[in-house]
């Protein structure tokens, strides 16, 4: 918050309204980052994705699963070798054209992952990446929440000094 | 200068010479093989010398993808030869003669093109005797069709065919089966009182009964690592390269029959009956030995031992035929 200039001091209503107002927001951006979320009870169960590599690039480059899911990527290569390694997961398998390898893990790590290839495949290969998102983005949601709070708190201090 | 100050600056300069030198001149005398892919020129060198009884060392390095190295016809492990790493290989030859070194890892639609020579040189130099391949011995002509007549309506199994096989006492040497298509077999088999089916499931049983589980497997590893690529994993001529097969047959057409050509270039296809039930075992040996004659097909005769082939045509024949796990 701005400190108020000593010409235009607020009484001390006023300055009540203020600190009754600033609780609030603080109280409801706490909320908006903390909240524990309704555990929406998601059976898990196995997915199969069917991943196409080619230099350079994977298609599909994003597959979504939720967490607790049972995950088979089936790699196949179109050109030359490639693989795949999937971050913090530390799971990687490779794949000869012709030889389509799959990999099976369990989605127990909620949050947003790369996958990148782990056979040099060529002059682009540092740029063959793709993505793995387990569960929903809640970060994001409840950073747009937060964003929002501090508009309004700013368009409603902006109107009591008015 | 004094004499002694004279020998000491020789003795030093000798010295760094020495140090620089030495190491250098061990580093040329090996050199360093770079592989790339075919389009941008394979193995360089891809003629290398070396004697019966003498270590062959060499230093490979890749400049782009990961290649593979393995030698043709020899009982070895393949090494892969990764971008920025240099692996060093230790070959021992008993023989004299060429060989064949090829990349044994998918490089891209001309992997098979990056092969190169080892010229052995050394004694004994009386070279076995080596029996023409059976294709050759049977007058069998390659690019003609040998297209079944007749297919059987449903898959042959060899599950059924195995009683009626013992039954009927029916047996087919191994010289029989090398030099007799399915069909044939099945043609032969008139004069008994079974019918086409049955004669078909007879067929089969003998087909599977000429393999062995080991030899099977081997068979199948082979065709995945080898032929999967253009002609699928399920033998239907759809890998992943066949459709850029096509596109290469159509721009490098130079031929009388530039058409013709150009259907050539897809690969075959395994489950089709008329085809696969109308070739001998021998028949597939000369294909896969002689390869493709301008079809993209690769010349395995060099890298493949005899039995390597017949466990991958045991293999191929079972697109066609239900066998027992």
């Amino acid at each position: 918050m701005r400190p108020t200039p000593n010409t235009d001091r607020p009484t001390s209503h006023n300055l009540m309204r203020f600190h009754f107002s600033l609780l609030l927001l603080v109280t409801a951006g706490l909320v908006v980052a903390f909240a524990p979320l309704p555990a929406q009870p998601i059976t898990p169960q196995e997915r199969t994705f069917e991943i196409d590599a080619h230099q350079f690039a994977y298609s599909p480059s994003e597959i979504k699963v939720n967490p607790g899911d049972t995950v088979t990527i089936q790699l196949v290569s179109t050109d030359v070798v490639h693989g795949i390694y999937v971050d913090d997961y530390d799971i990687s398998v490779e794949a000869d054209p012709g030889q389509s390898a799959t990999l099976t893990f369990v989605a127990d790590k909620p949050g947003s992952f790369r996958f990148r290839c782990n056979i040099t495949c060529g002059a682009m290969h540092p740029f063959m990446i793709g993505k793995l998102t387990v569960g929903s983005n809640n970060w994001l949601y409840r950073s747009i929440g937060l964003a929002a709070l501090a508009v309004l708190g700013m368009t409603v201090s902006r109107k009591q000094k008015a | 200068m004094k004499r002694p100050e004279l020998i000491a600056r020789f003795l030093i300069v000798t010295g760094i010479l020495l140090a620089v030198g030495a190491p250098l001149f061990l580093w040329a005398r090996t050199p360093l093989i770079h592989a790339r892919m075919a389009e941008d020129g394979g193995w360089n060198p891809d003629i290398i010398q070396a004697q019966v009884g003498k270590p062959l060392h060499l230093k490979i390095t890749s400049d782009d993808v990961v290649h593979g190295f393995a030698v043709g016809q020899m009982d070895m492990q393949s090494v892969d030869i990764l971008p920025g790493k240099v692996t060093d290989i230790t070959l021992n030859f008993d023989k004299p003669g060429i060989y064949t070194f090829y990349c044994t890892r998918w490089c891209g639609l001309n992997h098979w093109r990056m092969r190169g020579t080892i010229e052995v040189s050394g004694s004994p130099l009386d070279p076995e005797p080596v029996s023409p391949p059976l294709y050759v011995s049977l007058d069998l002509d390659l690019d003609a069709p040998h297209e079944a007549p007749l297919i059987p309506a449903d898959q042959p199994s060899a599950i059924n065919g195995q009683p009626l096989t013992a039954t009927n006492s029916i047996t087919l040497s191994r010289e029989d089966y090398l030099t007799h298509s399915p069909y044939d077999v099945f043609t032969e088999l008139k004069n008994t009182s079974l019918t086409e089916e049955q004669r078909w499931d007879v067929v089969a049983y003998i087909w599977q009964s000429n393999t062995t589980s080991v030899s099977f497997a081997n068979g199948k590893e082979l065709y995945a690592q080898n032929c999967a690529a253009c002609h699928g994993e399920n033998g239907a001529g759809d890998g992943v390269f066949a459709d850029d097969l096509a596109i290469a047959g159509e721009s490098s057409m130079q031929s009388m029959e530039g058409a013709m050509d150009m259907v050539m270039q897809s690969p075959v296809d395994f489950t089709d009956p008329h085809r696969m039930l109308g070739a001998s075992p021998a028949l597939l040996q000369g294909k896969i030995l002689r390869g493709g004659m301008g079809t993209g097909m690769p010349m395995w005769g060099s890298i493949f031992t005899e039995e390597q082939i017949w466990d991958l045509i045991a293999y191929i024949y079972s697109f066609q035929f239900e066998y027992q796990n």
